[in-house]
C-alpha cells in the first residue's frame, strides 16, 4: 500500500490561515510545531509536514478501510531537507511509514510507502488536473491501466498480468499528482 | 437549539470551504465533508475551529476524529452542549 499528498500553495494561501488561534495545535504536535515555527519559511515546513501526515493516512485508510480524522496521531520526523527534497518518517500508531518529499515552487509533494526500499520501484507523474487524467495516464503509461472503483478510489491493473498495482492520487488546486509501484500490489 | 437549527448552523460554516455550491444548498445530516463537499482535510480544522466559537465548546481529538460527516458533527455538538449544561 502507498499513498501520495500534494499541496498546490498559492491555493493554500488562499484557503487556509494556518496562523489563526488553535489551528496547529489542532493538527501538529510539538515538536512539529517548534519545526514549523523556526523554519526560514514556516508555511512551507507546516505543508510539508501535512503532506507527509495526509500520504501516509492514505496507507492507514486503503487498509483499514476506516476513515478517520486525527492528524496529531501522525508523528512526523524529517530526517533530511535541503529546500528542494526532504525525506523522513511518519509514525502512526506501532506503524512506521517512509516519506519523500518534493518541494517547487509552487506545489510541494509527498510519497509514503512501507519501506525505504519501495522507493526503488516507486513511479511519480506530475498530470493536468482535468477531467481526462486517467485517458492521459493511459496513454503515457502504455503498461498499465487507471480506473476508479465504484467507491472512487483509483485502480492500477498491469495489462499483461492483470495484477492490481499499488496506487494513490492527489489532487489540490493547479496540480495532480500519480505515484505507483512496479512492486507493490494494492493488496500489500 | 433543535437539530434543525444545528444543521443550518453546520451549513452556514461550512459555506467559506466548499466551491461545491450545489452540494451544500442540498447539505442534510448525510452529507460528508469532504466526500460530498469536496472540503480539503486541511480546513476541516477551521470548520473545527468555527464550531468551537460558535457553540463555545472544545472538540477534543477522539471527537474530531469522527467529525468527518454533518450526522457525526451534530451528536458532537449536541453531546459536548448538554455536557456543558450539567456544569
Amino acid at each position: 500500500m502507498i499513498g501520495n499528498d500534494i499541496v498546490d500553495l498559492r491555493q493554500a494561501e488562499l484557503d487556509s490561515n494556518w496562523q489563526r488561534k488553535g489551528y496547529l495545535d489542532k493538527i501538529c504536535t510539538a515538536p512539529e510545531q517548534q519545526m514549523i515555527l523556526t523554519a526560514l519559511y514556516p508555511a512551507r515546513m507546516l505543508w510539508l509536514i501535512w503532506t507527509m501526515k495526509e500520504s501516509a493516512c492514505k496507507i492507514v485508510q486503503r487498509k483499514t478501510g476506516i476513515r478517520s480524522y486525527v492528524p496529531l496521531k501522525f508523528c512526523c520526523e524529517v530526517a533530511c531537507h535541503d529546500g528542494l527534497q526532504a525525506s523522513g518518517t511518519v509514525n502512526y500508531l506501532e506503524e512506521i511509514f517512509q516519506i519523500r518529499t518534493e518541494i517547487k515552487d509552487n506545489c510541494i509533494h509527498s510519497s509514503a510507502v512501507p519501506q525505504s526500499s519501495d522507493f526503488e520501484h516507486l513511479h511519480l507523474h506530475y498530470l493536468q488536473p482535468s477531467a481526462t487524467y486517467r485517458e492521459e495516464f493511459n496513454s503515457l503509461s502504455g503498461l498499465y491501466l487507471l480506473a476508479g472503483t465504484p467507491s472512487g478510489l483509483p485502480e492500477l491493473t498491469h495489462q499483461i498480468t492483470g495484477h492490481k498495482h499499488a496506487v494513490s492520487v492527489s489532487h489540490h488546486g493547479e496540480y495532480l499528482a500519480i505515484i505507483y509501484s512496479d512492486s507493490l500490489l494494492s493488496a500489500d | 437549539m433543535d437539530k434543525d437549527e444545528l444543521i443550518a448552523a453546520i451549513k452556514e460554516i461550512a459555506a467559506p470551504y466548499t466551491a461545491d455550491k450545489t452540494a451544500l444548498a442540498h447539505l442534510s445530516e448525510k452529507t460528508d465533508f469532504i466526500t460530498d463537499l469536496k472540503i480539503n482535510s486541511a480546513n476541516l480544522v477551521d470548520i473545527v475551529l468555527d464550531l468551537e466559537e460558535k457553540f463555545g465548546i472544545e472538540i477534543d481529538n477522539d471527537a474530531m476524529a469522527r467529525m468527518l460527516n454533518v450526522k457525526s458533527t451534530v451528536e458532537i455538538i449536541e453531546a459536548k452542549m448538554r455536557a456543558h449544561d450539567r456544569k
